[in-house]
């Protein structure tokens, strides 16, 4: 499958995201000839163990999370960043997680927004809201370019579109810019041809970073 | 959710049971050899300790594989009532490394089987798979190569049928009047409740044997 960036909004100290920047980003978009081409969404669940007594040997993961993905609303991904493992099962593995009852859905987050097509790259711009809510938590990006699906051969390109795109979001003086973290998708077993794997990993990874921002932005506060 | 029976045959009754299958099902068997690993939740982990099943299909030419969840039977008078089991079961299939992601969850390994035999899956008022399988230990941890029967000499005989809270006793139905065709060679019931072989197992195997399974038992 063609190879994708999954790139977050980083919000520049002393700032947060809003509805604005979402809506200057797609308007950008717009501007540098995305047509558009209907909505995208990925949905993102964090686990959390279920223990019979506090405190006692609860080592279990805490960086768990299960991940849909709207062009493959038959498959559901499993992964814990801390430990380097990805897994891709059926949706019914959701299922078969309740029954266990030994992990609950914690909060559940949506990555939704429009789609635009330029050329050969399609773009996905959209807010990550937590699910039955409108608060916005974070801006994210998809990048996707059509004809390569190797991870190291298309690296170039995506470099070059990147820097392209990021120019063209320049002018509107926007308080951040979008980061793109590179996994290194061989700790985790995968291969260089890019999969559904690899994006789950990525949006696992960029979730870890959004909820690391907003702590950093909250804390003062407190 | 599922119907099941369980009953077990002599090794030796095996050929004659597949030969009245095929002529009853009328499709071809398929080869079976799955590695069946059990995992259970480590003491502490769940509201209450948990169990589920990872197999591993090893007759594909890359292994596939699956993960399993039993849960309990249906309970009541009426289940009570029925010769067939029915029970939640939730299947999902994964790549290769979940076993790895469900011991970094807290489950251990409890035990593991091989089941090496054939299956035949059919329609018959509802889809119906029946495996034939010889259940082996492995004596060194994920040893398929040098597995042991646990039972020699017998093999154990499965019938199952996907079905609904809608559809059960249609299922339970179907599942009952097939089993009712294998009784000359082998007695089905419910998992857990053993039957133990049937004494007319010998006599109805070496008529099957002897015309090839075309006569109706």
């Amino acid at each position: 499958m063609p190879i994708k960036w999954i790139l977050h909004w980083q919000p520049n100290p002393g700032t947060t995201v809003n509805s604005q920047i979402l809506s200057e980003v797609s308007q950008c978009a717009e501007s540098i000839n995305g047509v558009k081409e209907g909505r995208w969404k990925t949905t993102l669940s964090f686990y959390k163990s279920m223990v019979r007594e506090q405190g006692i040997g609860n080592d279990f993961p805490r960086d768990f999370v299960g991940i849909s993905l709207a062009e493959q609303p038959g498959k559901y991904f499993l992964v814990i960043r801390g430990q380097r493992i990805v897994v891709e099962a059926e949706s019914s593995i959701q299922m078969i997680m309740e029954k266990l009852q030994s992990y609950k859905t914690r909060v559940a987050l949506n990555f939704e927004g429009n789609q635009y097509q330029l050329g050969d790259f399609q773009l996905r711009v959209g807010k990550v809201v937590p699910m039955h809510s409108e608060t916005l938590r974070g801006i994210v990006m998809e990048m996707e370019y059509v004809p390569i699906s190797s991870w190291e051969k298309s690296h170039q390109i995506m470099g070059e579109f990147f820097d392209l795109w990021k120019e063209a979001l320049l002018k509107r003086s926007l308080p951040g810019h979008f980061v793109h973290i590179e996994p290194n998708f061989a700790e985790y077993g995968l291969p260089d041809q890019y999969g559904m794997q690899h994006t789950a990993i990525q949006y696992a990874n960029i979730t870890a970073q959004i909820v690391a921002t907003s702590h950093a932005v909250q804390a003062p506060r407190n | 959710m599922e119907c099941v029976v369980q009953g077990i045959i002599e090794t030796k009754h095996v050929e004659a049971l597949e030969i009245l299958l095929q002529g009853l099902c009328g499709v071809h068997r398929e080869s079976l050899r799955v590695h069946e690993l059990c995992l259970k939740s480590v003491p502490n982990l769940g509201l209450v300790s948990s169990e589920v099943r990872l197999l591993c299909d090893l007759e594909q030419p890359e292994p596939t594989w699956t993960v399993r969840h039993i849960g309990g039977a249906m309970r009541g008078a009426g289940a009570e009532q029925i010769s067939v089991l029915v029970r939640t079961m939730a299947e999902s299939k994964v790549s290769k490394n979940a076993l790895r992601l469900f011991y970094a969850l807290g489950y251990k390994l409890d035990h593991e089987l091989l089941r090496v035999g054939f299956s035949f899956l059919f329609q018959r008022g509802a889809q119906i798979t029946v495996t034939v399988s010889s259940v082996n230990k492995m004596l060194k941890l994920h040893a398929t190569d040098e597995a042991v029967p646990v039972t020699p000499g017998i093999q154990l005989v499965e019938v199952t049928s996907p079905a609904s809270s809608e559809n059960y006793n249609e299922v339970v139905a179907a599942v009952s009047s097939f089993c009712e065709y294998l009784a000359p060679l082998l007695h089905l019931s419910k998992p857990g409740v053993s039957t133990g072989v049937v004494p007319t197992a010998a006599a109805a195997a070496a008529s099957l044997m002897s015309d090839g399974g075309g006569t109706a038992l």
